[in-house]
């Protein structure tokens, strides 16, 4: 059985990593809101944070030079660019679950 | 037809409903803008013939209606989920101290048909014209017949058309004649429930909970901060005190709105609003969890149902990889649809 210790360590890499993404979107995207404002599931582009297909570009470049994951195809970039959460499997996936 | 009939062909093809979820009122007048700045929790920064996403909030910052604002010429348009129309015009008039601003609820002379689907845009262009294919997100128009939309709550192209009653029968039995070559299908108001929670858009009817703020919900991003609007003190206190979050759950068990979820012997949060993803082919949920444990990508939760006890796991949203993200209408068709493959419509 998992008990609340071992969800805390699991929630302990996704704040980490979460926490950096919105950094990022803050400082290289130029959002205008603070960091506890963007929600996690918050769609990305639309209506959402309004972000368009130039922010796609800064973001593929933040995440190769961020946390050394590169997106391989715009199929996937669609897949991966919906909410910050999105973003934040894909690079726990590639580090096999590290932040 | 089932529910999960309808989402296979919302999620394939086509599908048009009835919008009697949705109320439209008009405001006029030189204080229309000032009138809608005022309850719009979020910066009124639209253009005529765009919509802005956002809410209602009451003045304990719980939301009370999805709202679309449209700036139309001169005239604002409110289109909302959650609240009559009679409703909303009662929340606008209740706000319009001072302004000269005329709110006329359209419920009685016009209704809303919801048109959605990968390939909605191809249905829709039959039906008008094909320059609706460069209709963008939250853009709309008028034609002879209708008013179009392009908003939805299915995570797909979506259109709501707002008819005139007296022409709706004649723009229904259009749409059936054009649809027949894209199989159109009818679907229901529970269809786009389900729809909607699989894209996880917040239900006004079932996630609404005392306490349940936009920060609860994730719905920050329809909210400006330093504004003042209805219920915006109620906000800016409730930043610095945060307990749960909702967050999306999936489960191969049944789960029931407001089952208990627990880790270990510890409660850590309830289920909002269940249904069965006829997507996933699981059972999915908007669960509200404790702040410290309220994130995607966790397994060993337990939900405890009537039925027993069921294993949870929480799910990035949204919950489906929906096929409209793939299909262009500048190379797609639904004619040819078999001869293309997208990606999976659930991440892997």
């Amino acid at each position: 059985m998992v008990d609340l210790r071992d969800l805390e360590a699991q929630v302990a890499a996704r704040e980490a990593l979460l926490g950096r993404l919105r950094e990022l979107l803050v400082e290289r995207l130029q959002l205008r809101r603070t960091v506890d404002e963007l929600d996690p599931d918050a769609p990305l582009f639309g209506s959402g944070f309004g972000l368009d297909s130039l922010d796609a570009v800064e973001l593929v470049v933040c995440l190769e030079s961020e946390f050394g994951v590169r997106v391989g195809d715009a199929i996937a970039l669609r897949q991966v660019f919906r909410s910050l959460n999105t973003m934040t499997d894909l690079v726990l996936a590639e580090r096999g679950g590290r932040p | 037809m089932t529910v999960a009939a309808q989402i296979r062909a919302l999620r394939s093809g086509a599908v048009v409903g009835a919008g009697d979820h949705l109320a439209c009122v008009r405001v006029r007048g030189a204080g229309a803008h000032d009138l809608l700045d005022r309850v719009s929790p979020r910066e009124l920064f639209v253009r005529s013939g765009q919509l802005l996403h956002t809410v209602l909030l009451d003045d304990a910052a719980l939301p009370i209606a999805d709202v679309y604002i449209g700036c139309d010429d001169d005239d604002y348009l409110v289109i909302a989920e959650g609240m009559s129309g009679p409703a909303v015009a009662d929340y606008l008039a209740a706000h319009a101290h001072g302004l000269d601003a005329a709110i006329e609820d359209t419920s009685a002379s016009h209704a809303f048909l919801c048109l959605g689907g990968p390939y909605a845009w191809e249905v829709l262009a039959e039906l008008t014209s094909p320059d609706v294919i460069g209709l963008p997100y939250l853009g709309f128009f008028h034609e002879p017949r209708f008013s179009c939309f392009r908003a939805g709550k299915t995570g797909e192209y979506g259109y709501d058309l707002w008819v005139e009653r007296g022409r709706l029968a004649a723009v229904r039995e259009r749409l059936a004649e054009v649809g027949r070559a894209f199989d159109l299908t009818e679907i229901s108001a529970d269809g786009l429930a389900v729809a909607a929670l699989e894209n996880w858009f917040w239900n006004p009817r079932r996630d609404v909970r005392p306490g349940l703020t936009p920060i609860e919900l994730q719905l920050q991003w329809r909210v400006t901060y330093g504004r003042t609007f209805p219920g915006s003190a109620a906000l800016a206190a409730r930043r610095s005190a945060v307990r749960q979050r909702a967050v999306l759950a999936a489960s191969a068990a049944e789960l029931a709105d407001d089952a208990a979820i627990t880790v270990g012997d510890r409660t850590v949060g309830a289920v909002l609003h269940a249904e069965w993803s006829p997507t996933r082919e699981e059972w999915i949920a908007l669960a509200l969890l404790d702040r410290t444990i309220a994130h995607a990508g966790l397994a060993g939760l337990v939900a405890h149902t009537r039925a027993g006890a069921a294993p949870v796991r929480t799910l990035s949203a949204p919950a489906v990889n929906n096929r409209s993200l793939y299909v262009d209408p500048q190379r797609h068709s639904y004619a040819t649809r078999h001869l293309e493959t997208f990606a999976p419509l659930v991440r892997a």
